[in-house]
């Protein structure tokens, strides 16, 4: 008996609270911690009964939570948390156990501990925000031991863009100056390479007309400017073209 | 067709087979959990992380009690399977997904695409 000695005081969280749920009862593994304000924060999830104490639960510990509006399951609509972690009040089990079964999941190495809280509001129509508001904040804390999964993705994405480029697929809905800033260098070869072989496909109509562009086009394959388009108007007035 | 907001979920998505799962929003699949529990529901969400959110739930928890929750939200972690329903044609799924993502990155506007590719050269 006696207090649970997990319980601290500790004042309310301030920053990053997602949801405030005041009159909420904090029940742990079927004993009733009493009735305080349960806050949803970014950082961290607590409760803090009407008295001062209270605790927190960090997300990465949280396995689950649920909302329960099943009567049969458990007399008042709340908010399921599992979590992994052992709390004192798990001696009390609210489902009966036979007596054997107890020592069984202690001694099983394989099976994690596991604490069951239920948080229920005097306002049961509050259930929705509160389990979204912590859907919200668990998503902020991706599981950083997740060895499976390669996702280191920071530069990936670019590559990404870079070979759709390579293949050909000209940015035609940018303008040409603002396209080209996001050019990687297979892209410039690649635009210049199609933009010599527009240039003188226009050029061999131009020609009788005393238009040459080829020479500009030539220059820039040699000069490798690369932050230079060879082909607008205007910006070369410099160029080498007999208008 | 949702896709996640951020550049880097769509990239994790797009790389893993964590889009398979996301193409399931609708349909009602179990969830095998690490500590044995199952929950069978609708699936509203899952992200690039594989955290799972389900509505109209039967859940069954390690003892085997079965309980109703109105929505569960299970983190990628806790997650050790999710059968994929029958009636999923698993190649299309992936290949739609792969769709929405690639009209969002390249489609969502001149700006927004923009956007999404910060680099060094950008004036």
């Amino acid at each position: 008996g006696g207090a649970m000695s997990f319980l601290k005081r500790f004042p309310p969280p301030a920053e990053g609270v997602r949801h405030q749920q005041p009159d909420t009862e904090a029940v742990l593994a079927g004993r009733s911690l009493g009735a305080g304000t349960l806050y949803i924060a970014e950082s961290r999830l607590s409760w803090l009964e009407n008295s001062g104490v209270g605790f927190s639960l960090d997300y990465p510990t949280i396995s689950l939570h649920a909302v329960s509006r099943d009567l049969n399951a458990y007399p008042w609509e709340h908010l399921y948390v599992m979590v992994n972690a052992k709390f004192e009040a798990e001696e009390t089990k609210e489902a009966p156990m036979a007596e054997g079964e107890e020592e069984e999941d202690d001694s099983d190495d394989d099976v994690e501990p596991i604490a069951e809280f239920r948080f229920v509001p005097s306002d049961k129509s509050a259930l929705e925000a509160m389990f979204s508001a912590m859907c919200e904040c668990q998503a902020l804390h991706p599981d950083p031991d997740d060895e499976d999964s390669d996702n280191d993705y920071e530069g990936e994405e670019y590559d990404v863009e870079a070979h759709e480029l390579e293949q050909g697929d000209i940015p035609t809905f940018y303008t040409y100056e603002e396209g080209l800033s996001h050019l990687t260098a297979e892209g410039q070869a690649t635009l210049e390479r199609l933009e010599g072989m527009l240039a003188q496909s226009v050029s061999s109509q131009y020609n009788m007309a005393g238009v040459r562009t080829e020479d500009s086009i030539r220059e820039f394959e040699d000069g490798m400017e690369v932050d230079v388009a060879p082909v607008v108007a205007g910006q070369f007035e410099d160029a080498e073209v007999d208008h | 067709m949702e896709v996640s907001h951020s550049v880097k979920e769509r990239t994790i998505a797009e790389n893993s087979l964590v889009i398979l799962l996301q193409g399931l929003r609708g349909h009602v699949t179990t969830v095998d959990l690490r500590d044995e529990s199952t929950a069978t529901g609708r699936v509203t969400n899952v992200d690039a992380f594989m955290n799972v959110r389900l509505a109209e739930v039967t859940f069954t928890d390690r003892q085997g009690t079965v309980s109703c929750l109105d929505e569960l939200f299970v983190t990628g972690r806790n997650v050790r399977y999710v059968h994929i329903p029958d009636e999923v044609d698993i190649r299309a799924t992936i290949e739609r997904q792969l769709e929405a993502i690639h009209r969002v990155r390249y489609f969502g506007g001149r700006d927004k695409g923009r956007k999404e590719f910060p680099r060094a050269k950008y004036k």
